[in-house]
């Protein structure tokens, strides 16, 4: 039973003044009558269905709604599909979708009212809210999937699960892209992060890996502001022969910057021309929304992530369409790789659930735990909407392992190569 | 003095010392006995959730920090826009002691009350520094200088590693006489403990504003010229002011940093700055019950209009794509406010007073 609607209106009695006194009474005689018949009715829906409580909050509204939205509407949709299509057989699934307006105070009031509902697993988000609930999750030993792919988040923590790598190996695949692939001595690469934890998360994980003999020199790391224009940072990093920037934010500063670079004329035709700049980034900074922002300015970004894309076909991507087109889902919400994002949390939670049944357990926060951290070698899930399968363990709470590279073409990202692994990157334990 | 101190109704005061009274009859000290004696008793026969108590000690930490801010803004007419900074002072005081002296420290763990009052203590400073520029500023002006002293804090927070920039710095559990403060009573352990602070705070209002102290501030809001001829120093009581609004917003800060076991700078931005300047508005500047009634109308607002929003999303008359929610909170919260200054200027305080009136003269009309 999917949970959609929230302060049902009330609506009984608004004609009582009208007809009179007794009138009145008898109305609330059988209000009360109804009512009551109904809530028996109800409890017993409720016992046969075995609604298995999810929550989740993310934005949906405020800073980063652009991904949040997309993102939501992929799980509500998974979630209603897997009730319809009775995936799990007579279990339903309640997912319970919250705006947080990306606070980190909604956030924790959010996370309380899940708990108070009984909920076994919870679906995150912000890098900051996870980092603020870190200790509860703990402590009320629930697993956690969110969407954000911060390493920082396995640090001290057992309960959370990132669904993919995270943006440290991101970042570091796409440097390993650079340094292999860039002609001539060692290339000059800068890093343009969002001012946030999220942002600044991989910056010392990249930098360990250059340490660690990355053959790419981190030049300079550069903070976006709001800015409108980026021609003096440009301008900057040209003089100090940067040829390569490596992007990890969100679309509409990356958008901004490669705007400014077309601009100059600096934008490289192709992979590390020499004079011009070559740009990539990590999940958040690509998509379809970079292109509609960013115009022709995008030709030639590459960008990386786990998921597969619907402008390659895959079953992934039947199935992702099959979902949108059955919930009248509009075409840039079908096409969003957050609306892919969305549905495989829900489809790890489900794929979990589905586990722990098989194996005659009750569902739990235990037992998802336990079911999560059993995905591995021969047991390893593959929900289809990734470029490799879901991997997790004692020692691992980084899902999908491997990496795709994707080139903006034609106003569309296309695969670049096989999907990855990042070597220089060391996963938190 | 009236015969009767337990039904007096009318003025019938003989003597200054008569009108200052906290209380004015024995029935009102009695309810007000009655009524915080109901606020200690009733969590413990209602079980609350741990959302409500949340939302609950959310109100009581907002409470803390609007005494302040009305004592600056309401009494003494010093506009601040930068309140949040001063809250967010305290919870970064407490953040940085956790930090330094570790998480699990005696100090942080078991005199957390000592904590708080140094949280409130770096507060009062802080507002004192800021607090000088109104010697020579006013209006506008004086409220361009504290929107600064905010945008210096948001910027410092997020900058300086000393800061984790502006990530979460986590808090241990405190203990009390029982133990360590489980999960299980964290809410309820701070509703209690917030709940005594607004007393105490309150208490101290009230009781600063029968002072000649308290009586500067009024006087130097409705005109500073008239109370430097009266023998006051305006210069020094617009500091103090500052100063005191800082030590509330201090101890709030610390309230807040414990209530959620850490602090991120997203709770003390310029947004919520204004968010306080709203709540003293709607509860009434310039009284003491406003600082009770503002932080409850604004935060359970907050919460209506979400859940009001929620169900619009999923009405499916709407139109899916136009997150409503986007606006309306901003849209509610600014109505509010316009509908508050233009048809009652002196907030929900005002509402109260009426009522008091009222129920003072019942059953007679006059």
């Amino acid at each position: 039973m999917l949970r959609t609607y929230r302060n049902q209106p009330q609506l009984a009695g608004d004609n009582q003044e009208k007809e009179g006194p007794m009138r009145g009474t008898s109305f609330w005689k059988k209000a009360l009558v109804t009512s009551m018949v109904g809530s028996f009715a109800l409890a017993g829906t409720a016992q046969a269905s075995e609604a298995v409580k999810l929550g989740m909050s993310l934005a949906i509204t405020g800073p980063t709604s652009d991904a949040g939205v997309p993102y939501s509407k992929g799980a509500e949709d998974y979630a209603k599909y897997v009730n319809d299509t009775q995936l799990l057989g007579a279990t339903k699934i309640a997912l319970d979708i919250r705006d947080d307006e990306y606070k980190n105070d909604v956030t924790k009031r959010l996370f309380e009212e899940f708990l108070d509902q009984g909920i076994v697993l919870y679906l995150g988000y912000s890098t900051g809210a996870i980092l603020a609930l870190k200790k509860d999750f703990e402590e009320v030993k629930i697993p956690v999937i969110p969407a954000s792919f911060h390493a920082g988040n396995l640090v001290d923590s057992k309960y959370i699960f990132l669904p993919i790598t995270s943006y440290s190996g991101q970042v570091i695949g796409l440097a390993e892209y650079v340094a292999k692939n860039h002609k001539g001595g060692k290339a000059k690469a800068a890093m343009f992060i969002h001012p946030s934890a999220f942002g600044r998360g991989p910056v010392e994980d990249a930098q360990k890996s250059v340490a660690a003999g990355l053959n790419v020199e981190i030049v300079e790391v550069v903070e976006h502001g709001k800015d409108l224009d980026n021609t003096a940072m440009i301008k900057r990093l040209m003089e100090k022969g940067v040829q390569y920037v490596i992007t990890h934010t969100v679309q509409s500063p990356v958008a901004t910057l490669l705007k400014a670079a077309e601009g100059l004329g600096v934008v490289a035709k192709s992979f590390g021309e020499a004079g011009k700049l070559t740009f990539l980034g990590a999940h958040y900074t690509g998509g379809n929304d970079l292109i509609a922002l960013a115009g022709s300015s995008a030709e030639g970004f590459l960008w990386t992530t786990s998921y597969t894309l619907t402008s390659e076909a895959s079953k992934g991507t039947d199935l992702q369409f099959e979902i949108a087109k059955k919930y009248g889902r509009d075409e840039k919400t079908m096409n969003s790789h957050n609306y892919t994002n969305g549905m495989m949390v829900v489809q790890v939670a489900v794929e979990a659930i589905r586990r722990a049944q098989a194996a005659g357990k009750k569902i739990t926060r235990a037992s998802l735990f336990e079911e999560l951290n059993g995905m591995n070698g021969a047991n390893a899930y593959s929900p289809m909407t990734t470029v490799a399968p879901v991997t997790y363990g004692a020692g691992d709470r980084e899902g999908v392992d491997a990496l795709q590279l994707y080139r903006a073409q034609g106003g569309k990202f296309v695969r670049e190569g096989a999907a990855f692994t990042p070597a220089y990157y060391k996963k938190p334990n | 003095m009236a015969t009767n101190r337990w039904l007096a109704t009318g003025n019938f005061f003989t003597a200054y010392k008569e009108e200052q009274r906290i209380f004015l009859t024995h029935l009102d000290r009695t309810f007000f006995v009655a009524f915080v004696a109901i606020l200690y008793a009733w969590p413990l026969f209602l079980n609350a959730d741990n959302k409500t108590m949340l939302v609950i000690d959310n109100i009581l930490v907002a409470m803390v920090a609007i005494l302040g801010l009305n004592l600056v803004t309401g009494f003494a007419g010093l506009i601040s826009i930068g309140h949040a900074a001063f809250v967010g002072v305290g919870a970064y005081t407490a953040a940085l002691l956790a930090s330094s002296l570790g998480g699990s420290h005696p100090f942080m763990t078991h005199w957390w009350p000592a904590v708080i009052v140094v949280c409130g203590l770096m507060g009062a400073c802080f507002g004192a520094v800021v607090g000088l520029p109104a010697l020579r500023l006013k209006h506008l002006y004086l409220a361009i200088a504290t929107l600064s002293f905010q945008m210096i804090f948001e910027w410092t927070i997020q900058v300086m590693d000393l800061f984790n920039q502006g990530q979460t710095m986590p808090l241990e559990r405190v203990y009390w006489f029982t133990g360590e403060v489980g999960r299980k009573h964290h809410y309820l352990f701070w509703y209690f403990v917030s709940l005594t602070v607004v007393l105490v705070l309150g208490f101290g209002v009230r009781n600063l504003l029968r002072t000649r102290y308290g009586r500067c501030l009024v006087a130097v809001r409705d005109n500073d010229r008239a109370a430097d001829a009266m023998g006051m120093h305006p210069g020094l009581t617009k500091v103090y002011a500052f100063a005191l609004a800082g030590f509330f917003a201090g101890v709030a800060g610390a309230l807040h940093a414990y209530l959620y076991r850490g602090v991120g700078f997203d709770s003390f931005t310029l947004h919520h700055s204004i968010i306080y300047l709203a709540m003293a508005i709607v509860g009434g500047l310039g009284t003491l019950s406003g600082s009770f009634w503002g932080p409850a109308a604004i935060v359970l607002l907050e919460l209506q209009v979400e859940h009001l929003s929620e169900w619009l999303k999923n009405a499916a008359w709407f139109p899916a794509a136009g997150n409503l929610s986007t606006a309306l909170k901003p849209l509610v919260f600014g109505f509010v406010i316009v509908l508050f200054l233009m048809f009652e200027p002196r907030g929900i305080a005002n509402w109260w007073r009426i009522t008091r009136s009222y129920l003072k003269l019942w059953p007679f009309r006059y």
